[in-house]
């Protein structure tokens, strides 16, 4: 169960992790190593911009055309031999996986890293019917031994240090694993290698599916993937409905974007593309292959002008390493499946319940570096924005502020009200002001003053002084230059045209 | 858990149930698109790569300077080799330095003609798939090298590709401790793209069941961002450049 089904707030959940020395730490050394790597990578390679808006083509495109593209992927994947499956939920998705467990009289599910997979929270699903569920890539077998969730879209175990996980990994093998990694990583390739030969099914995410050949492919370093769809008999595969892509032509460019900007990497260790069951002679591959391709929230953002884009996303994690938010609080504090902006975004608009998850979108600073961060340019700070004015527009919104803004509005549309305002401020501030300087956290100064320090309202205020100002300035100004008063002139036209930024 | 459902009759079912569904679920993203449901292929004006890109071709010495210090960079290893005897030796050599105890062949020609039977009479050399009865998985997984011949390799990201049909299995290349991939240089292209197309021109139905991107060991940095290869796939790769590969 996530922090936030437990009711807990997101500055609550920020404020622990802020308190996490380590965890900070480890997260702002990360998210730093990756977000540099794929700085280098996309200088080394070059005419990034020109990839990205590529990218940005290529997946506006397939998702217009989603309905043509999806359902050739289907009608090829079937004649690959695959048994395809639609899942409008995650429970329908959850029953579908079930029933196939069930059938293959399984024992053991052997997984590498899915984040659809996280959000139908499969593994607790599976356990009820007695079917064990195995987590395979390093990280993600980590935090389940933790009995944890992963904090990072691409590093899940970010949160946690070596000694933590040797004391995981040593209660695992019955005796005292020091705390080196390649011992640890050691331990875990022989325990799971007896698991992956054991296991009765393979179950994985899907990083692109190709429409024009009913392919997958998958990307990974580490080999498990591979594993999981080599060893295994019966082999499942969770995909979201917008993973495809139409030809291998076009997966040139997401295996130029996804990589570098996941890690940095020109192209991960193992880049896998899985067409159907084994071939009848082959000795190797699954028998038996199903895909369940999972809706679950995702269509809603169809013909949805402000939201549609969020269907681009190739899963990289580049936001979350250039988000100032998520390099300070960490995975957890947002509090669902997916972190930092794109789950800010991503987490309301899949379950369309903007009142519960408001306080995510609030966690931003709109800076716009998750959209320059972004290989296929989703425009994630403006969606924050669009998720806020719902909010709002829903009747959502924090009374207070409401109150505060109304109270605003008639204060700064009348100019006496204001000065009588400021007048009284003047008065009311001597309790408070000490060295000019307000410090005390008290009514709506509490926010702000707990980090910064309010300066005191000036005896002398702007305003005092306009009216002398104004009579120097036109006094002793000469006329201005005709060029440059032309220039203002045609400038001060562009902005009634609604001021484009250049 | 007892079934009594006979498989096929299941699996029946399960398709007629996600044939109805596929239209319901169509028809629903078309609904929400706002337009009726799109039924021949729409052009498709951004295909593959920039154009820029598509051109871009290095000569063969500078492909495999590139690819060699891709592949090492990731923690590779790469010979270059004049001849298939060259590599023979090269393999004999590095297999007895480890004491190779089994070794692991795809069952092709250029593999077999390597005799690596004859000159590591120490080591058990099998040949996948030579036995139907076998389990090949296992075997794989207890063989200390796997090796294999590339079908292809690309310069630009260090990559090369491994393709499976009867004679070749994924094991191979996965399960082994140490990878040893041959590749004829003339297999070597500059970009991934040049491989991924023949893939869009050969069509579904000629597609295997397998394609696998190689770029170096396995890896991880899942723990405190501390580098580890070898963590599932292989954590000793060699790709052995071989000038020459004709028979002679």
């Amino acid at each position: 169960m996530s922090a936030a089904e437990k009711g807990q707030t997101v500055k609550e959940r920020a404020r622990d992790a802020l308190g996490n020395d380590f965890l900070r730490s480890a997260v702002r050394f990360t998210t730093e190593r990756l977000r540099l790597g794929k700085k280098l990578a996309a200088e080394e390679h070059g005419n990034w911009d020109d990839w990205r808006e590529r990218g940005r083509q290529i997946r506006l495109h397939t998702i217009a055309h989603l309905d043509y593209y999806l359902n050739e992927f289907a009608e090829n994947a079937r004649a690959n031999g695959a048994h395809v499956h639609f899942a409008d939920t995650a429970e329908e998705a959850v029953a579908i996986s079930l029933e196939i467990a069930k059938h293959a009289s399984a024992k053991s599910v052997v997984k590498s890293k899915s984040m659809v997979s996280e959000e139908l929270h499969l593994n607790q699903a599976l356990d009820s019917i007695g079917v064990e569920a195995i987590e395979t890539d390093l990280g993600e077998y980590i935090i389940q031994l933790a009995n944890e969730t992963p904090s990072h879209i691409i590093i899940p175990a970010i949160h946690k240090n070596r000694h933590q996980i040797a004391g995981l990994l040593s209660r695992e093998a019955g005796e005292d694993l020091p705390a080196d990694t390649a011992v640890l990583a050691g331990f875990v390739r022989t325990k799971l290698r007896e698991k992956f030969l054991a296991a009765d099914i393979g179950m994985t995410g899907c990083n692109f599916a190709i429409a024009e050949t009913g392919s997958m492919v998958l990307f990974e370093n580490e080999g498990n993937a591979r594993m999981v769809t080599t060893v295994p008999k019966t082999q499942i595969t969770l995909m979201g409905m917008e993973r495809i892509i139409p030809s291998w032509s076009d997966l040139e460019v997401m295996a130029t974007l996804l990589p570098r900007s996941a890690t940095g990497q020109k192209l991960t260790v193992y880049m896998s593309g899985i067409t159907g069951p084994r071939r009848e002679q082959d000795a190797d591959g699954p028998d038996q292959m199903h895909i369940i391709i999972i809706d679950n929230g995702r269509s809603l953002q169809l013909g949805d002008p402000e939201f549609q884009e969020l269907l681009n996303c190739i899963r990289c994690g580049a936001c979350l390493n250039a988000c100032p938010v998520y390099r300070h609080i960490g995975g957890h504090a947002y509090g669902g499946t997916y972190s930092g902006p794109i789950g800010a975004v991503l987490t309301p608009a899949l379950k369309k319940n903007v009142a519960e998850w408001d306080d995510i979108a609030n966690a931003s600073s709109l800076c716009g570096a998750c959209y320059e961060a972004c290989p296929v340019k989703i425009p994630l700070h403006d969606m924050l924005v669009y998720l806020r004015r719902r909010k709002v527009e829903a009747g959502r919104g924090n009374k207070a502020e409401t109150l505060g803004m109304k109270g605003f509005s008639v204060v700064m549309g009348n100019a006496k009200r204001y000065r009588n305002v400021v007048r009284l401020g003047k008065l009311g501030q001597k309790l408070v002001v000490r060295n000019g300087e307000i410090r005390a956290r008290i009514g709506p100064l509490k926010g702000w003053n707990t980090y910064r320090v309010t300066p005191e309202l000036p005896k002398d205020s702007f305003r005092d002084r306009w009216s002398k100002v104004e009579q120097e300035l036109y006094s002793e100004s000469a006329p201005m230059n005709p060029e440059v008063a032309d220039r203002l002139s045609k400038l001060m036209d562009q902005r009634k045209n609604g001021g484009h930024g250049q | 858990m007892t079934n009594p459902v006979q498989p096929d009759e299941w699996l029946k079912r399960l398709e007629a149930r996600s044939r109805a569904k596929q239209e319901t679920f169509m028809d629903g993203i078309a609904a929400k698109l706002g337009r009726e449901r799109v039924r021949t292929r729409p052009k498709h004006p951004f295909r593959g790569a920039p154009d820029f890109w598509k051109e871009f071709q290095l000569p063969i010495e500078d492909r495999i300077r590139q690819f060699t210090a891709n592949f090492e960079a990731a923690g590779g290893h790469v010979v270059r080799v004049k001849n298939r005897a060259e590599a023979s030796t090269f393999i004999v050599d590095k297999a007895s330095e480890m004491s190779a105890g089994s070794i692991l062949i795809n069952d092709e020609v250029e593999l077999s003609t390597l005799n690596l039977a004859s000159s590591l009479p120490d080591a058990i050399v099998r040949s996948w798939n030579e036995d139907q009865d076998e389990n090949w998985r296992a075997v794989a997984s207890r063989s200390d090298i796997g090796i294999v011949m590339a079908d292809y390799a690309a310069a630009y990201t260090g990559s090369l590709v491994v393709t499976s049909s009867p004679a070749k299995g994924r094991s191979v290349s996965l399960l082994p401790t140490v990878l040893m991939a041959i590749v004829p240089v003339d297999r070597m292209v500059t970009r991934l793209g040049e491989i991924l197309v023949r893939f869009d021109e050969a069509g579904r139905e000629q597609l295997p069941a397998g394609i696998h991107f190689i770029s170096g060991p396995s890896r991880s940095a899942d723990i405190e961002n501390d580098l580890t290869i070898g963590v599932h796939g292989p954590g000793i790769v060699f790709a052995i450049l071989v000038d020459d590969d004709s028979d002679a």
